[in-house]
């Protein structure tokens, strides 16, 4: 009991500090959720409007167009990070002439800030004035502006995101694959098993619990992308890389439309939350079922 | 030696293992959802209170017998 009390007087700095930096903000916003709240307008109150927030969201055309779009986006992110960044450490388990160099080049763009990283990509594809646009003409005829077209202002953001954040995909799935224990390969050796039988039935199930969590923290990042996007396509052109992060901030801060802002929040955590939890229930929850029967 | 006794297993009708907080949590999502597929596709014909009266049996239910 005496244990139990200190434990918990050794914790109370943390929660307190939790509490008032995590639930404390997050009940506000969900107080302001439901509220019609402009501070700049005829009336600055703050008045409880029910669920209106929530019925104009519902049927607000550019909100659930920027979902849309943002699912998509984070759809292609994390499936290409995971892939990019499984293969990558595979190579780094490998030995080769400069190695060391080579995994610290890779790892440079993840100290990068992300309004940086938008900027630098910005300064790439600027058509008459970065390389790539230069290059892509001069040696394939094509022509490449990302504030001209949709699919390209869309693939832009993707290659930045994955060119940004693959290197944590790597460390993270490099350091999961360096604490495999050898036994189970030389099994699997031994039986005749091939290279893709082994990385079916050995590699990945091992590795399941951390590209669990990658994809996890990858999918809410990419969810809540605003300042790389921002500073590369605006939400350009037109509304084509519009995500949801770029959406509201256009609502809060140059509308001063809090209620609704907050309500549009909210229902992007609601998603980023049942997605996950979805994901875990699919992979983890099944495998803890299976078990069970068996 | 005192043998541990442990509960008999709860076999409730969702196809994963839950606790109280993974049933309570599953009721509050279908809450949400409900409401807001109600909003956007039957409000304008069925008033939202039956959703937030249908929500709260579902819930009822998957936190009792999921």
């Amino acid at each position: 009991m005496r244990s139990s009390a200190v434990g918990w007087l050794f914790l109370a700095p943390t929660l307190i500090i939790l509490f008032i930096f995590g639930v404390v903000p997050f009940l506000y916003v969900l107080v302001i959720g439901f509220t019609q709240w402009n501070t700049f307008a005829a009336d600055p109150t703050m008045q409880f409007n029910g669920v209106e927030n929530f019925r104009r969201l519902v049927f607000d055309t550019p909100f659930l167009h920027s979902l849309w779009l943002t699912l998509r986006f984070a759809f292609f992110v994390v499936a290409s990070e995971i892939m990019l960044g499984y293969l990558l450490a595979q190579l780094f388990m490998r030995d080769f002439p400069g190695k060391g160099f080579f995994r610290t080049i890779h790892t440079l763009p993840l100290v990068i800030a992300p309004i940086a990283v938008g900027a630098t990509w910005r300064l790439l594809t600027v058509p008459g004035l970065g390389p790539l646009p230069y290059y892509f003409r001069t040696w394939f005829g094509y022509d490449l502006n990302i504030g001209r077209y949709v699919d390209q202002a869309f693939m832009m953001t993707v290659v930045m995101d994955v060119w940004h954040w693959t290197p944590l995909v790597t460390l993270t799935l490099l350091a999961a694959l360096s604490s495999l224990p050898k036994e189970p390969f030389e099994q699997a050796q031994i039986d005749g098993a091939n290279r893709f039988q082994i990385f079916w039935y050995v590699t990945l199930p091992m590795l399941k619990p951390a590209i669990l969590a990658t994809v996890f923290i990858r999918m809410m990042d990419a969810l809540r992308t605003v300042d790389e996007v921002w500073m590369l396509t605006g939400g350009g052109p037109g509304s084509a890389t519009r995500y949801i992060g770029l959406y509201i901030w256009r609502v809060v801060f140059p509308k001063t439309d809090y209620g609704y802002g907050s309500a549009m929040s909210l229902i992007t955590l609601y998603l980023t939350i049942v997605m996950c939890w979805l994901l875990y229930a699919a992979l983890v929850a099944r495998r803890d079922l299976k078990r069970v029967e068996a | 030696m005192d043998e541990i006794a442990r509960k008999p297993e709860r076999r409730g009708f969702l196809p994963i293992h839950t606790n109280g907080f993974d049933r309570g949590f599953i009721a509050v999502v279908l809450f949400v959802a409900i409401h807001l597929f109600w909003m956007r596709f039957l409000e304008q014909n069925v008033p939202l209170f039956v959703a937030t009266i249908l929500s709260v049996i579902i819930g009822a239910i998957i936190v009792a017998r999921g």
